[in-house]
């Protein structure tokens, strides 16, 4: 069982450049385990996968108080997938860590699929909550910081919003009242990709500036680039950024980061993959790989 | 005269009740603590009671996150608030994930009457019983209110209770046992069979008294657990009788009614007369005189009643 003791949890420490290197390389095998999908079920929501990979395997294998072995441990840390259209990501990463055995991922596309479109808690160990409509986490995660903190548990509560999904309103009611109750055990990644199905998010309705917006209703923001594993090391350890108020990241990414053909695409929001493409994505993660020998 | 309380009281003081029975019960107030009865819990529990303001979409998304950490939260507030605006987020964050979330619609039906549409509710149980795991509460007297909430507490999975909001008559007594899933014979008959729910039951038992008291035997059922529904007792009053009317202060779309003639289609096909709210807005003003309006006193329904077993005979 990992240990409950904040102060001496090394999550809080800048990462060293071996420690950089091995989550570059977890990224690479989460980023193998995404196109595993995609070859098992032939299509699926890609861009949004690989813009909040890096994020997801830095809190799953360096930030996050999780056990796999327990994944109900009471004491755990949560994460919420709002944006569940991006669970490809999470089940990439939740395979990697031992959440469940990596075969289950050449289910996906099948009926009954334990790792389906979107997640489904029920279906899989390491899942917090069954999103897919755009603009239920974020009030879900709130639930979760406050029963916490009623059982005054040091958990905290990891919630990843799209930058797109933030057109839903009832984010802002979760918004506010996470700041309202001073929900200071809740960090909310808003992965920044730029990108929406219908082309730029800020041409397809603009919340810019997202940090100014949330700063506005009454949360401590950070903006960083979100696939740079110090920045969302250290930022996501910090955390409450400032006592008494839930701390936002901004993350700033690439839509389809690692995939090059489809990088900053809208096209590949959602990917129906050919067989020249899947050639194409093999090759670019075996060219990251040869950047990351040693 | 039959005695009558308030049914948002009688829910406030079961809300406490069971407060002091499980430390895990917590209160979700959408700017509407009080009106909904939840003031004495409030005062009782401060600690354990959550004010949202007017949010009756996030304050969903908040109880089913504080239910996965093995709270019971109680979410009320006037029923069109809590039931069609955050119809999403009962689907997917209690129904879907399975939470155990109790979401009170207090003032349903259109027993907020002077308000207008807008505070009606007449189409909740249409929207709602679509929800996989969803139970639904509709108890027909005060007493019956005091038990769903216990039953609820009980009960692991998200629940709707539907409570109006004028006195209601005390139909049962204090240790009237309420079952979920299990309605209520409250006269045998073997003319008609009326079946009612909520609100309306007090009416429809004032309406059963009036055609007994014409010779007319009706079996008077009471149906508080309209999801999921008492299919055996619904198939025996069909049997029984040669008809069935049901009453609701709902929308026949959807509502009592439907649930009853969709049981008895597939079961036992019988004639079917539904007193409830056509498919319009029923307008505003006095209750009694919308009630009238809209044919639900108790003369009003014996007539129907009569006309249809008339129908029958003929």
């Amino acid at each position: 069982m990992p240990g409950t003791d904040r102060r001496s949890d090394p999550r809080v420490t800048a990462l060293t450049e071996l420690e950089t290197l091995e989550l570059k390389r977890t990224a690479l095998r989460v980023r193998r385990n995404i196109l595993r999908m995609f070859k098992a079920g032939g299509s699926g929501h890609l861009g949004g996968a690989l813009s909040a990979a890096d994020i997801l395997t830095a809190l799953y294998f360096r930030v996050m108080r999780v056990d796999p072995e327990n994944p109900l441990w009471r004491e755990r840390d949560r994460f919420v997938l709002s944006a569940g259209h991006k669970c490809l990501g999470l089940y990439a990463v939740l395979a990697q860590r031992g959440f469940f055995d990596l075969e289950v991922l050449d289910s996906y596309g099948a009926l009954e699929s334990r790792v389906a479109g979107h997640p489904d808690m029920h279906m899989l160990p390491g899942v917090e909550a069954s999103t897919g409509a755009l603009g239920h986490g974020l009030a879900i995660a709130g639930g979760m910081a406050m029963g916490l903190r009623m059982d005054r548990l040091d958990s905290r509560v990891y919630v990843l919003l799209g930058d797109g999904e933030l057109a839903e309103g009832s984010n802002w009611e979760a918004a506010a009242a996470c700041s309202h109750h001073r929900l200071d055990n809740l960090l909310a990644f808003v992965d920044r990709n730029a990108l929406q199905i219908s082309g730029r998010t800020a041409e397809v309705m603009n919340y810019e500036p997202v940090g100014g917006r949330l700063e506005a209703f009454g949360w401590s923001v950070r903006e960083i680039d979100g696939h740079d594993f110090a920045q969302i090391v250290e930022n996501a350890g910090e955390m409450p950024f400032e006592a008494g108020r839930p701390s936002a990241v901004v993350a700033n990414t690439v839509k389809s980061r690692g995939f090059s053909f489809a990088e900053d695409r809208v096209d590949y929001h959602h990917w129906k993959p050919t067989p020249e493409e899947i050639r194409l994505a093999e090759r670019d993660l075996a060219e990251i790989e040869g950047s990351l020998a040693e | 005269m039959r005695e009558t309380r308030e049914p948002i009281a009688a829910f406030g003081e079961a809300l406490l009740e069971a407060g002091e029975r499980y430390g895990c019960v917590v209160a979700l107030s959408a700017d509407s603590s009080k009106g909904s009865g939840m003031g004495p819990f409030k005062e009782r529990f401060p600690e354990r009671h959550i004010e949202f303001g007017i949010m009756e979409q996030g304050v969903i998304g908040f109880a089913a996150g504080l239910a996965t950490t093995g709270r019971i939260p109680f979410v009320a507030a006037i029923a069109p608030f809590v039931s069609s605006r955050p119809f999403e987020m009962i689907r997917n964050d209690l129904g879907y994930m399975r939470q155990n979330v109790k979401v009170v619609g207090r003032c349903s039906g259109f027993t907020y009457s002077d308000l207008g549409p807008t505070h009606h509710s007449l189409e909740d149980v249409a929207i709602l019983r679509t929800i996989p795991g969803l139970t639904i509460l509709s108890p027909g007297d005060p007493i019956e209110i005091g038990k769903a909430v216990q039953r609820a507490c009980e009960h692991d999975g998200p629940v709707y209770l539907r409570i109006g909001k004028p006195r209601m008559p005390v139909l049962f007594a204090e240790d009237h046992e309420l079952e979920l899933g299990k309605g209520v014979v409250m006269e045998e008959g073997r003319d008609l069979a009326i079946v009612a729910t909520g609100t309306m039951l007090g009416r429809a038992a004032e309406a059963s008294r009036l055609l007994e008291r014409e010779g007319i035997s009706v079996m008077l059922v009471n149906i508080h657990t309209l999801k999921p529904v008492d299919r055996d007792l619904l198939v025996r009053a069909a049997e029984q009788t040669r008809g069935v009317v049901t009453v609701e202060d709902h929308y026949l779309a959807g509502g009592l009614g439907s649930i009853v003639a969709e049981v008895l289609a597939r079961e036992r096909p019988t004639p079917m007369r539904m007193i409830g709210i056509q498919d319009r807005f029923v307008g505003t003003g006095p209750y009694d005189e919308l009630l009238t309006r809209h044919g639900f006193q108790p003369a009003q329904i014996a007539a129907a009643a009569r006309e249809f077993l008339e129908q029958l005979t003929v």
